[in-house]
């Protein structure tokens, strides 16, 4: 059996990644939405964002609405792949351990 | 590194509540301008009705071409209508306009006040449905249009009905429509 994908393999990282594939394809989602999906804190979320962005998983765009700064992101094509083989390895786990 | 089944499960847990959590999120997010909108086609289609009774069928006739027109751009806007998607959004309108109107047909209101409230009751119903698929909110907001609906109708003056319907049904809905937008 493959190793889990160390990147995903991480509680905040890995909600990062499913709250964002549950998004259309090329639909971002605000920084601060995300944050209440997550539950994470405003620094700790930022620095997962920053090795999911790193590692390609996630594409950050960045804008000013109304002279307000606005942070948001989407799964990369890379990044959907990457989520979906960590669930492919998770339940894979699950059905060795019942047969 | 492995995991064990117990770990795997946990794992897929949290992920399958943050989905869910991101979809219900989104679909607010999505569909809080199309309850603006029609809470806006009510204040002003009942509002109007009380004001001007005589051309209360003009009134609603525009109003609901108009609230098809601009919740078909809204959504095309907003990209989430590209393809089938957009006529499903038409053809369900049409589905409920036909609905009321054949109800209508068969059932013979008598009084103003049963063609008033019997579409606000079908929205909150609807809404109520949808939430149990979609979010409690939805759920809130279906409950409290047939809740103000029913109370208007048993409670308030006849004459005074149609303002009830546009301050309080319009009102509710275009304040739902706000709450979906926030976080």
């Amino acid at each position: 059996m493959e190793q889990p994908d160390p990147l995903i393999h991480q509680p905040v990282r890995l909600k990062i990644m499913a709250a964002l594939k549950a998004l259309p394809v090329g639909e971002l989602i605000e920084f601060v939405r995300l944050k209440a999906i997550v539950a994470a804190t405003e620094g700790n979320l930022g620095a997962h964002i920053t090795t999911l962005e790193d590692a390609g998983y996630v594409v950050v765009e960045k804008d000013f609405v109304a002279k307000r700064p606005r942070t948001r992101m989407m799964l990369s094509k890379q990044g959907r792949r990457a989520y979906d083989d960590y669930l492919d390895y998770l339940r894979e786990i699950i059905a060795l351990s019942e047969s | 590194m492995s995991l064990s089944s117990e770990e795997a499960a946990k794992s897929l847990s949290q992920a399958e509540e943050a989905r869910k959590r991101s979809s219900e999120l989104y679909f607010y997010h999505r569909s809080s301008p199309h309850l603006i909108l029609w809470g806006t086609i009510w204040v002003i289609g009942y509002g109007g009705t009380g004001l001007f009774p005589s051309y209360s069928d003009y009134l609603w006739d525009a109003l609901v071409v108009i609230g098809v027109a601009c919740g078909f751009w809204v959504s095309r806007c907003r990209g989430s209508t590209t393809g089938p998607k957009a006529w499903r959004l038409v053809a369900l309108a049409a589905i409920i306009i036909f609905f009321v109107s054949a109800t209508y047909s068969i059932m013979r209101p008598h009084f103003a006040a049963q063609f008033c409230a019997y579409p606000a009751l079908i929205t909150g119903s609807v809404y109520m449905a949808i939430g149990l698929w979609s979010g409690l909110r939805y759920v809130v907001t279906g409950a409290a249009v047939v809740a103000l609906t029913l109370a208007g109708f048993y409670f308030i003056d006849p004459h005074l009905y149609l303002f009830w319907m546009a301050a309080v049904g319009g009102g509710s809905m275009i304040l739902a429509g706000l709450w979906f937008r926030t976080v």
